[in-house]
């Protein structure tokens, strides 16, 4: 029997055909509509979260953070708001820890002369060497603060030797300006938010200098954040910074002649009458203008290289557009004359009468609860315990977060014989880092993420803050904080230690707070009071504020000249190295996300550049993308070169945290260590590392296809006749 | 008839697919120009407002959009391609018509055009505009045609020319409200649209409407000079709002008819050679 097509239709009038009939020769609603059945991102059904405050250790500002977590998972990284110092603002560092904790080359077991061993026998090894050399032990780590610097501190106390901390980009300079000048014993607190004029002079505080998120966050205030005024920012360094270039007026400040720039505003401010009497008299000795003769604008003009005009514009600028606001760091004070430079920009704080008051120089507080920090040693102190060292007066070197191989300018088979002094040295860290190889013991040490402990930042922000730091997930290694490390093998050893685990000197520190009685955290029982803290990310006491005096230095009567690793004629450049947005001192170097920054002038990322201004590159027939040779009295470096229209042409710049041996794979070997270049020079007086004092050569090697660089990566959407950046003269 | 569930027949959820073209033949025609017919009743507009005399340059928006929304690393090799993914980047131009040599800088990202020059070029529909003002693209629709990159005149959009790699453990930190885009794929900003519907759904399950300020996309969470300010340019008293009435404000190629929904604040520059330029 045959269907024909007309049967069918009338079969399936009823019956269970007529579904599938009708269903294959009617197209059904839905596909009328012209999108598909997909996943909108909009369908996208979400998780639970939980987000956790913690502390920031990306840099050593100290931020408050809250982390999210997603099934035990750390997900992503944001500031926590209630935290006084970045006030829920994080830079591009601070959102990298994430990157950090879940690292593909995180040591994950402990190492005994290069072989695997578990952790109990890794601790007995370390014990015994506690034991074997009680006098003589040397522990380097990183700059300390908080409860860590409290443990650090009571294990070196009960085990005999000496704790010093490293940071290549030491603070020293700074710290001794701030103590004779102010008396404090912690960085002070600059309030840009309130002020109507800053004069910045080497201080990359839109950066990596000091705290760049609180600054930051001041910045767009300073800015923007008041109806009628809007605070006019002069920036005086050397090099093209991104800070030079956010600046309303940039000042390319000969290298190492920036406090006598800061003296020739000084003088116009005295010599205009709009100083500050007092602070006038203690700067000139009472003998008033004359005694600053020799830094009057027209006769300094052509040794700052800026123009005398120029240099009375900003000064008048600063003195009567207040309050006004002097800050002074990064290359400025890393010179042999760097304390003078410090002591000169922070006297106009003074002579404008600043101190203490909105829109100028805050102090801040010793910390809570007796606590006090461990900040790094100036290079004079680091060499002679390197001398220890090689003369065998060291028993056990204890190394954590201090890369001393990598910043110290010590040439490294020095350096190695210097460390083979030592019998028996243990390296704790995260990743294999530069100074990994030296540690007969190596043991695995968790990430901020995974650890407890306590901070307070630095400089803070004016009054007494404790930040609180919490494990907000299991470890995702094998390893143990650092903390718990001296507590446990400490205590193994026989040593009388406060605490037995870094959680417990956390509840200790929440303890001791609550019986102040006063702050932020209020709470019936210890218990909740400890919540609390924690679920607030901190402790913090706006009422707790610091206090100091201003005792002015004379100005020397004729300027300290800077002294120069290389002479002018073998070496025609400055070189200028500068910490990068992204793997800043080299600490960063690990983190793909911080590799992959765009350079904040030149945009380029994951190699080793020198910035040249564009004549003297033609000079030396250099074109973009070759490969340079920059070579100091030391040694040299290779380097793409990047031609910079705004670097003064007797200056070439080149970043700082490339070139590392370990690290894992993302650092390891790429790009060239510029500290390998610089000379041995320090500051006079403080013996702190002048790591912008070397000057260099640059030879052309060869030709390189192309520059790592964002710059070009899309088409420039501004045109001439298109201009997208729209200008205007009026705030 | 039995109620459906709540998240289904609230207002604030979409109807799938968003755009319906078929459907907006009885609506209001647009008042101006565009492909797609505006929506009867936006219930949002999605909007930024950027002020680039508070933007420093930073680079923290950047990563923070890169943490927050799985984008592919961008290695050494990825860069000398000139295959840079970056949702929002931060463009820098020189300037050196001045008495000093003068860096600028703009932080660009997608503008959810109101008359999205890439929407009507895709042959598959993956990108559409939804009834908050958003331009949305759908990944598992995309065919990798590029037609919409090449359209868009901010250069917004980014293919996918590799498959993206998280190498072992690092995948650990990749957020499960973002879909992974394959090789192959576009992408582009979303206005953390993630975030938008997670803070969406939030206040639905109270039972309020979403506050302004409530849903901050990554970039401008993290911004520290707060440059960088999202809602709904619909409330007339939002930031966003109430920013864009500034006397600095404007938009980015504006004339092209594209109607973006980021608007940016004019930098102030009091040593600049006229009194409103733009070089």
């Amino acid at each position: 029997m045959g269907i024909t097509r007309r049967d069918l239709l009338k079969l399936a009038g009823a019956g269970a055909l007529g579904a599938i009939a009708f269903n294959g020769c009617r197209i059904p609603d839905k596909e009328l509509r012209v999108e598909s059945p997909v996943a909108l991102p909009e369908d996208t059904v979400t998780g639970r979260e939980n987000w956790y405050a913690t502390l920031c250790q990306q840099c050593g500002a100290g931020c408050g953070i809250v982390v999210r977590v997603i099934e035990g998972r750390a997900k992503k990284i944001e500031g926590n708001p209630d935290h006084p110092l970045n006030a829920g603002k994080t830079c591009a560092r601070g959102q990298a820890g994430v990157q950090a904790l879940y690292h593909p080359d995180r040591l994950h077991t402990p190492l005994l002369y290069g072989q695997p061993v578990d952790w109990e026998t890794a601790m007995g090894q370390l014990v015994s060497q506690i034991q074997q050399n009680r006098g003589r032990i040397f522990l380097a780590t990183n700059p300390l603060r908080g409860h860590i610097a409290a443990v650090a501190q009571a294990f070196i106390q009960a085990a005999g030797g000496t704790l010093m901390a490293y940071e290549p980009l030491e603070d020293t300079v700074l710290r001794t300006a701030v103590k004779r000048l102010f008396g404090q014993d912690t960085l002070p607190d600059y309030d840009i938010a309130h002020a109507r004029t800053v004069l910045s002079f080497g201080a990359g505080w839109l950066e990596t200098w000091g705290s760049p998120v609180r600054w930051g966050k001041a910045y767009g205030a300073f800015r923007q954040g008041r109806s009628v005024v809007r605070g006019t920012f002069f920036h005086a360094e050397p090099r093209f910074s991104l800070t030079s270039a956010n600046a309303d007026l940039w000042l390319p400040v000969r290298p190492g002649r920036e406090g006598v720039l800061a003296l020739a505003v000084a003088y116009v401010l005295i010599e205009q009458g709009m100083a500050s009497p007092s602070a006038t008299a203690q700067l000139t000795g009472g003998r008033g203008l004359s005694a600053l003769s020799a830094y009057q604008p027209e006769q300094v003009a052509e040794t700052v290289g800026i123009s005398a005009q120029r240099i009375r514009e900003v000064a008048e600028a600063f003195g009567s557009q207040r309050p006004s606001l002097a800050l002074v760091g990064g290359s400025a004070l890393a010179h042999t004359n760097g304390l003078f430079t410090a002591l000169a920009v922070l006297s106009l704080n003074a002579l404008v009468d600043n101190i203490g008051r909105e829109g100028g120089v805050r102090f801040n507080p010793p910390p809570p609860l007796d606590l006090s920090g461990v900040p790094p040693a100036p290079l004079a102190r680091w060499r002679k315990a390197l001398e220890d060292m090689g003369a065998g007066r060291v028993g056990l070197l204890i190394i954590r977060g201090a890369n001393l191989v990598y910043g110290l300018p010590i040439d490294p088979k020095e350096f190695e014989d210097l460390l083979n002094g030592v019998p028996f040295r243990v390296f704790i860290g995260s990743i294999p880092e530069d100074m990994a190889p030296f540690g007969d013991l190596v043991l695995p040490e968790l990430e901020p993420l995974e650890s407890w402990g306590t901070d307070w930042p630095e400089p803070g922000p004016g009054f007494q803050t404790l930040t609180f730091q919490q494990a907000v997930v299991r470890p995702f290694r094998d390893g143990k904080s650092f903390g718990d490390i001296l507590l446990e093998a400490g205590r193994s050893a026989g040593l009388n230690l406060p605490w037995q685990s870094m959680r417990e000197a956390v509840q200790d520190g929440a303890r001791r707070l609550f019986a102040l009685g006063r702050g932020s955290v209020r709470a019936g029982d210890e218990a909740s009071f400890l919540t609390g803290v924690l679920q607030r990310g901190g402790w913090w006491d706006t009422q707790a504020q610091g206090q100091g005096r201003v005792t002015l230095e004379r100005a020397p009567a004729t300027p300290p000249a800077p002294q120069f690793a290389g002479e002018e004629g073998e070496f025609p450049f400055h070189l200028v190295p500068f910490t990068p947005l992204g793997i800043h001192d080299g600490r960063g170097a690990h983190l793909p996300w911080l590799q992959a920054i765009p350079d904040g002038t030149t945009t380029v990322a994951w190699q080793t550049w020198v910035e040249i201004h564009p004549e003297r590159a033609k000079e030396l027939g250099i074109a973009e993308g070759d490969w340079v040779e920059v070579t100091s009295p030391r040694g040299s470096i290779r380097a793409l070169a990047y031609l910079h229209p705004a670097i003064p042409p007797e200056v070439v710049a080149v970043p700082f945290g490339f070139g590392h041996a370990g690290m894992g794979r993302w650092a390891n070997g790429r790009g060239a260590n510029v500290f390998r270049i610089l000379a041995p020079l320090t500051d006079s007086e403080t013996g702190a590392f002048a790591w912008s004092a070397t000057r260099v050569r640059i030879r052309r090697l060869g030709p390189r296809q192309r520059i790592p660089k964002f710059e070009g990566t899309v088409l420039p959407v501004q045109l001439e006749e298109r201009p997208i950046i729209l200008i205007t003269r009026e705030a | 008839m039995p109620t459906a569930h709540p998240l289904h027949t609230h207002p604030d959820t979409p109807p799938r697919g968003g755009a319906q073209p078929q459907k907006a033949a009885g609506a209001t025609p647009s008042a101006g120009r565009g492909t797609f017919p505006q929506q009867t009743r936006p219930r949002h507009k999605w909007g930024m407002v950027v002020d680039l005399d508070r933007c420093t340059g930073c680079q923290a928006c950047v990563v923070a959009c890169q943490a927050e929304n799985n984008i592919p690393l961008n290695t050494e090799s990825i860069y000398l391609q000139r295959r840079v993914i970056e949702w929002i980047r931060i463009e820098r131009y020189w300037e050196p018509n001045h008495e000093q040599v003068r860096a600028r800088y703009i932080p660009l990202m997608c503008q959810q055009c109101d008359n999205a020059p890439c929407e009507p070029v895709c042959p598959v529909y993956a990108t559409y505009h939804n009834d908050q003002g958003l331009n949305v693209q759908v990944y598992n629709r995309c065919v990798g045609t590029r037609y919409c990159a090449n359209n868009c005149p901010y250069h917004a959009r980014f293919f996918n020319f590799w498959q993206p790699v998280w190498p072992e453990t690092l995948d650990n930190q990749l957020n499960p409200d973002v879909t992974v885009r394959w090789r192959g794929i576009m992408e582009k900003c979303t206005f953390c649209i993630q975030r938008l519907r997670r803070a969406q759904r939030e206040a639905l399950r109270e039972g309020r409407t979403l506050q302004d300020g409530e849903v901050v996309p990554a970039c401008a969470q993290a911004c520290p000079t707060d440059a960088l300010v999202f809602g709904d340019l619909l409330d007339p008293n939002s930031r966003v709002s109430q920013l864009a009435k500034n006397k600095r404000a404007y938009k980015v190629i504006e004339d092209l008819g594209t109607g973006p929904n980021v608007i940016y604040l004019k930098k102030v520059d009091p040593y600049a050679p006229t009194a409103d330029h733009s070089h």
